[in-house]
């Protein structure tokens, strides 16, 4: 006992007993209950019942006796009625005693800054998990960032090679073009053209010859597409009418060469690409013109001065594209030219001006463009591709503008 | 009828109370309110023809000022040592836990609960310690107590121990 004077140990049990709320449990050393007092009800335990196991009414004894160490104290444990208890366990003999003292007001305020504290400590530990997850992520981007660096030089590198490589297989596509006819005295025809691809590689081609003294071929070729595999086969088959490398064909009849031009290039040996041609033998001596077509665009002759307004008409002709059908057949037709008669042969990249949902021009205004007389020493040619690329607009053309003209 | 004492450790906020709450009472809170103390339940169930309640002490969880006192494990028959997935220091609290119980009370039998296994995307746990722990004899759990997932089947492995 402790050695305090009566008033004073009265005092601190009257506080003890008022305050704390006090309850009391013993139980013997079969841990049965013997004895029960105090503010059982306070704490939920009015029910107990002495003289039966104690463990079996009150949980919280579930192995904690007998005891190991006297006295124990079990802190802020809630009580069934909600309340909270220190719970104090001392041996008294062979039993042990448990009193319960109400803690619930200071418990209460231990949670709230228990609760503050490992909020933000909860707070704080998440901030850290994601800052490591926003640097692993930031180490991340900053790989990605350097390898499309990398893969973007090393794009680069094959761009501008790929670039040299078209740019040489542009000039050989324009080096083999043949040179225009333009000196009066050096023969009875004059050819011009201009020739505008849509991108550095076009689909479009064209040549013309003397098949032999009295003859003249002219022709174009429009492979569908544009890039390396149009560029390609225009060129192809361009060589191939250039060179007359058709076997068993005579070149000054435009059917035949268009029916053996058609067998040697199906489209299913070429890459599925097709063509159209528009091919044409003009004699000299009889002033006649023969022609025939493979889905090209009507040719197109020009009559009258050249010094005042022409009158147009169109070279009609049908047949199919180049390379669609096996077995296609060609039809002749011919037409008389004399002097100062001039022959128009076009792509349809020199009409169809535009993206596809552009207005287009009329074919009737190419061809008055081409019957307005040459002024200022400017060809008609010209002023048609200028039409064509103010009808454009900025930017390169849609489509090949190809255009030749024989003159008489 | 069997009675077992069974304590819920781990550090603080891994959801030992929410644990306890949906094995007990089937309910859950999004609201993380914090345990100071101890609270004990009770739950009756049967494992085969055996009826068995277990005394769940869930224990207010450790944090780097206040440490579990491991004495209030005393006359436990089994330990579940709570560990959120989405932290792992919560992992290196249950192992320092784990140590001081085998240490002060003995070798008693225990099951890891890898607990907000509704957030198995964000856990950061590596898979390297996990296999060594398991190695070392740690029976590792998936448990959700906002889904329920793998609770009631932690809770009866864990009393199917003492039926046998």
């Amino acid at each position: 006992m402790l050695d305090l004077p009566a008033p004073i140990s009265d005092s601190l049990l009257q506080l003890v007993h008022t305050q704390r709320v006090l309850a009391h449990l013993m139980v013997d050393d079969v841990q049965d209950l013997v004895q029960a007092g105090g503010h059982l009800a306070h704490y939920g335990l009015a029910e107990v019942r002495c003289g039966a196991p104690a463990s079996d009414q009150i949980p919280f004894l579930e192995g904690m006796l007998p005891l190991v160490e006297t006295p124990f104290l079990i802190r802020s444990m809630a009580m069934p009625s909600g309340r909270v208890a220190d719970v104090h366990f001392f041996a008294d003999g062979h039993a042990v005693w448990i009193v319960l003292l109400d803690v619930t007001a200071e418990h209460e305020e231990a949670r709230r800054v228990q609760q503050k504290a490992y909020d933000m400590t909860l707070l704080s530990q998440r901030e850290a998990r994601l800052i490591v997850q926003l640097e692993a992520a930031n180490d991340e981007l900053t790989r990605a960032h350097h390898e499309l660096a990398q893969s973007r030089e090393a794009l680069q590198q094959t761009h501008d090679r790929l670039q040299r490589e078209l740019r040489d297989a542009e000039r050989y596509v324009r080096a083999i073009l043949p040179e225009p006819l333009l000196d009066p005295l050096k023969g009875p025809i004059q050819v011009d053209w201009r020739f505008v691809p849509s991108t550095e590689l076009g689909g479009d081609s064209f040549g013309y010859h003397w098949v032999d003294a009295d003859h003249f071929a002219l022709y174009l070729v429009d492979v569908c597409g544009h890039g390396v595999g149009a560029a390609l086969l225009t060129v192809a088959v361009a060589n191939t009418l250039r060179s007359e490398a058709l076997h068993h064909t005579d070149f000054r009849q435009p059917a035949d060469v268009l029916t053996a031009l058609n067998k040697a290039y199906q489209m299913d040996r070429h890459g599925d690409l097709f063509s159209t041609v528009w091919y044409g033998v003009y004699h000299a001596g009889s002033g006649s013109l023969r022609y025939a077509s493979a889905g090209h665009p009507t040719a197109i002759v020009v009559s009258g001065d050249r010094e005042s307004v022409g009158q147009w008409r169109s070279l009609p002709a049908v047949g199919p594209c180049i390379g669609l059908l096996p077995k296609a057949t060609y039809r002749e037709e011919h037409c008389s030219l004399q002097s100062p008669d001039r022959v128009f042969v076009f792509s349809d990249g020199t009409y169809e001006i535009g993206p596809p949902d552009a207005t287009m021009p009329e074919f009737d205004t190419l061809a008055e463009i081409l019957t307005q007389p040459v002024r200022d020493g400017k060809s008609e040619l010209d002023r048609l591709l200028d039409y064509a690329r103010k009808a454009h607009g900025p930017g390169a053309l849609e489509d090949d503008f190809t255009i030749m003209k024989m003159a008489l | 009828m069997l009675q077992k004492k069974i304590c819920l450790l781990g550090a603080f906020g891994v959801g030992k109370t929410s644990l306890v709450r949906r094995y007990v009472s089937s309910v859950f809170s999004d609201a993380y309110l914090t345990t100071v103390g101890v609270k004990v339940e009770k739950k009756l169930m049967t494992v085969g023809t055996q009826e068995i309640a277990l005394i769940l002490w869930d224990i207010a969880g450790e944090d780097e000022v206040s440490a579990v006192r491991v004495s209030y494990l005393r006359g436990a028959a089994a330990f579940l040592l709570v560990v959120d997935g989405t932290r792992p220091e919560t992992l290196e609290t249950a192992e320092s836990i784990q140590a001081r119980v085998f240490k002060e009370v003995g070798r008693i039998p225990f099951f890891v609960l890898l607990n907000k296994a509704d957030l198995e995307h964000e856990w950061t746990i590596p898979a390297a310690r996990m296999d060594a722990l398991a190695s070392a004899g740690w029976t590792f759990r998936r448990t959700s107590a906002k889904t329920g997932d793998g609770v009631e089947a932690a809770f009866e492995d864990l009393a199917a121990l003492f039926a046998k």
